[in-house]
Order: C-alpha cells, then structure tokens, then sequence
C-alpha cells in the first residue's frame, strides 16, 4: 500500500508548521525524516496519521482520500508518537486486547501474547503500563503499533530515550518490517540510527522536506555533514 | 454486528477504569456524602414537619449531589482518555466517534445510577423520609433519576470531550454545563418532590420536561459527537 501527501501544509494561528510538503512512501522502503526540534516533524506525522487534519493539500493512503475518509484508512497504519496512545493503568495484555477488540482483529489472545512475546514483555504481562521504564514502553508502543497488522508504519521518534539494547531492537524490528513489504516512515535527529534502517533520507526544516538521497547513493558522512550544514545555514539565517 | 462489540468494549474498558481506580471511587462517593452532610448541617437538626417541604429539600439535595459528582465523574473519565493520548489511540483504530460517545454515556450513565442507588437512601434517611417511602416509590424515584442521568451525561459527555482538550477544563465543565441542563434539573427536581411527597408523578409535565430534554441533548450531541471527538 502506497502513501501519497501532496502539497501538505498545516498552518497553527498565525505559524506555518508544514510548508507545501509532498512525500511518497512505498512499499518495502524506510524513509527517513531528520529534522530538529520544532522543524514540524511530528505535526506532519499526525497529519499523515490523519490524527490531524491539514490546512490544506491532500493525503491519499492506498487509493483513498485520507483526509475525507479518514476512518477508512486508520486501520491500514501502524503508529508510534509521542503519546502512549493507550491507557497507563491497564497491563500491556488488557491494552492490546482492547485495542486489538477495537480493530477487530481475529485470534486475538494468541496475537496478543505473541507480539509482547516478539517484543520481549512476556514477563510483564500483568504489570500496569505506567511503572515501565521508556524502553519498555517504546517496546510496548511498536507492539501495539504492529497488532493489527498494518501496511504502513508511522514512527515519530522512535529511538529517543533508549538504551543501546533497545535502539537495536528498534533497529531490528523495523528492518523486519521493511523486508516484510511494509512502507515505514520515520522520523528522527539520530542520523546514525536513521541511516541504519533508512532507504530513503529527507531534512525537515521549518515545516520545509527536502529530498537528500536514497541510501546506495550516499555515505551516512555525508548525510552528517549535510545535515550539521543545513542546520547552521538554518540558524544563521 | 462489528459496532456492537466495539461499543461493547469501549464500555468494558470505561468501566473496568472508574472502578479500578479506588480513590476515585472513595472520593466521588465521599463528595457525594457530604454533599448530603452539608445540607444536613445547614438546614437540621430540626427539619421541617411537612412532608411537602421536607421532600422538596431532599429532592434539591439529591439532585446537587448527583449533579456535582456527575461533574467530577465526565471529567474523570475524559482525563483517563486525554492524559495519555489514548483517545487518539481508540481514534486510529478506525471506529466512529458516535460509538465512543454513546459508550461514554452508558458508561457514566451505569456509573453514576450505582452512585445514586447507594446515595437514595441515605439521603433520605438524613432528611427524615426513609420510613415514609415505599419499595415501589424508591424504585420509581431510581427510575426519574436514571432517566435525569441520561439527560445529564448526553450533554455532559459532549461538553467534557470539548472542555478537557483545553486549559482549565475541569472548571469550564462546571460553568458550561449546569446552564444547559437546567430543563433536566428542573424536570428531575419536582418529579422527585412529586414521587417523595404523594409516591407518585402528580403534574406530568414536569416529567414530559425530563424525558423531552433528556432524548434532545441524547439525539443532538450524538449528531455532533464526530466534530468534537475528531476535533
């Protein structure tokens, strides 16, 4: 299933946070957004989530206008934000049961168990969410994001606040994902981490994307170099 | 069939929330409690000898409780929906925000009518009127108070998705709702007086106010449901 933004701006009172941002995300392909704090990262992941709606442009996600028909949509994307997009007192079972009675997915204890099995929480099972650690959480998160099966993967941030073990977790589990003909959108300040499990690299800038390169056409030197540029550009500026 | 056991499930869930959470529990039915006390204090110890003015005061009381626990219950369960984005969570999953909100209702609506069964009585028993009222009398009054209840969350549960999306929200509730279902609080009040004082509904149309008002906040915030919850 193919994402296509075209032409998406999101404007917050008087402040322009995504400036005319067309973006494609393709089956099997990982791109990657780096960008600062502030560049607009996460306003334009809520709006491919259709979490947000955009001032204007248009977003299709596998033929469909996402933007109207939002709740046709939703249940074909897996999504990571800042937020736990679920409930802090339930244990990770009660909330992938609930949420997975919500999507109505089929065998759903068994898909329950198996993916807080993959993503190594069997052993917390009935511990409330609230007393994880940001690991076990982000764990949790990337569980609950994948329970429906989703075509495509929408990961704000999904390294901050992890010790190595869990970066190569993530590192591993999106790379899973990728080989499994996912389309996966990250986006992330960590140019190493985002090189490793990129195919496709783009800046984000004061609500500006730029396209860079794909990754057989650039060392991830360069990426750095380019990206410390821009950012010195951008605050000269 | 699929909207059915997602509303189902979403009704699970609140509820399994408002009671897993004791001090929630301890404290709306202490506030509702004293409430009552206060009352109590304020008016007794001697309270008046007619029926007919004992009743209208208990019915006020009743009905101050349970509107102000109903405040601290909407706001409570919208804060365990926003505090952690798990509002946005059940939005992905792609179910009509029609559902989530009729869920909402009949969660607070089971919520507060078991407040309210436990609450009947001892208020009542504050105000001197527990030995005058029969089993059928209670039964009716629970039935006026479910069907105020109705009312109250149907609009209640539209203006806290509005109001704890925004700073300050808990007290906006408070001063946005209580004008708007004034209809209710009348209707429900002097249906209550009416059923404390004769056992019965003497001016039916004080319960056609009750029973109006409540299915036209039910009808008007489902329609509008979608803005506020997408929103």
């Amino acid at each position: 299933m193919r994402l296509n933004a075209s032409q998406i701006t999101k404007i917050f009172g008087h402040r322009t946070i995504v400036k005319n941002v067309n973006l494609t995300i393709n089956p099997g392909e990982v791109v990657a957004i780096f960008g600062p704090n502030g560049a607009g990262k996460t306003t334009f992941i809520k709006i491919l989530a259709t979490l947000l709606h955009p001032t204007s442009g248009e977003l299709d996600i596998g033929g469909m206008d996402a933007v109207a028909d939002y709740a046709e949509v939703r249940n074909t994307l897996g999504v990571i934000v800042h937020e736990h997009l679920a409930y802090p007192t339930l244990t990770p079972f009660e909330n992938l049961r609930f949420f997975g009675q919500m999507y109505g997915v089929n065998d759903l204890e068994t898909r329950c168990k198996t993916l807080l099995d993959d993503v190594g929480l069997s052993r917390f099972i009935h511990e409330p969410l609230h007393i994880f650690s940001r690991g076990m959480t982000q764990r949790f998160m990337i569980a609950r994001a994948l329970l429906h099966s989703p075509s495509i993967l929408l990961l704000d941030e999904p390294f901050s606040g992890l010790d190595a073990s869990a970066k190569q977790f993530v590192v591993d589990r999106i790379t899973q994902e990728r080989q499994n003909g996912k389309g996966v959108l990250i986006t992330t300040h960590n140019i190493e981490l985002g090189y490793l499990v990129g195919t496709r690299f783009l800046f984000m800038i004061n609500g500006e994307l730029d396209e860079i390169a794909k990754k057989d056409e650039i060392e991830v030197e360069t990426l750095l170099r380019m990206y410390e540029e821009r950012l010195i550009n951008t605050t000269s500026n | 069939m699929k909207a059915l056991r997602q509303i189902a499930a979403l009704i699970r869930k609140d509820l399994g929330l408002q009671f897993r959470s004791k001090e929630t529990l301890a404290l709306i039915f202490v506030f509702s409690v004293l409430v009552v006390l206060i009352f109590a204090f304020a008016f007794g110890p001697e309270f008046p000898t007619e029926k007919t003015e004992r009743g209208k005061l208990a019915a006020s009381v009743l009905w101050a409780a349970f509107v102000f626990a109903g405040i601290i219950t909407l706001n409570r369960s919208f804060a365990i929906e926003r505090s952690h984005g798990a509002l946005h969570g059940i939005r992905l999953t792609g179910v009509d925000a029609s559902h989530v909100y009729l869920s909402k209702v009949i969660s607070n609506v089971v919520f507060l009518f078991l407040l309210e069964i436990v609450i009947t009585p001892i208020a009542l028993q504050f105000f001197e009127l527990f030995d005058d009222v029969t089993v059928v009398t209670l039964l009716k009054l629970l039935g006026v108070l479910s069907i105020g209840t109705l009312g109250f969350c149907a609009v209640g549960v539209l203006l806290a998705g509005m109001s704890t999306s925004t700073n300050g929200g808990e007290s906006l509730l408070s001063v946005i709702l209580l004008p708007l279902v004034i209809p209710i609080i009348m209707g429900g009040t002097k249906c209550t007086v009416s059923i404390l004082v004769t056992g019965g509904l003497e001016d039916r149309f004080w319960l056609m106010m009750l029973v109006g008002s409540s299915l036209v906040f039910l009808a008007s915030a489902y329609l509008l449901a979608d803005a506020v919850i997408e929103e």
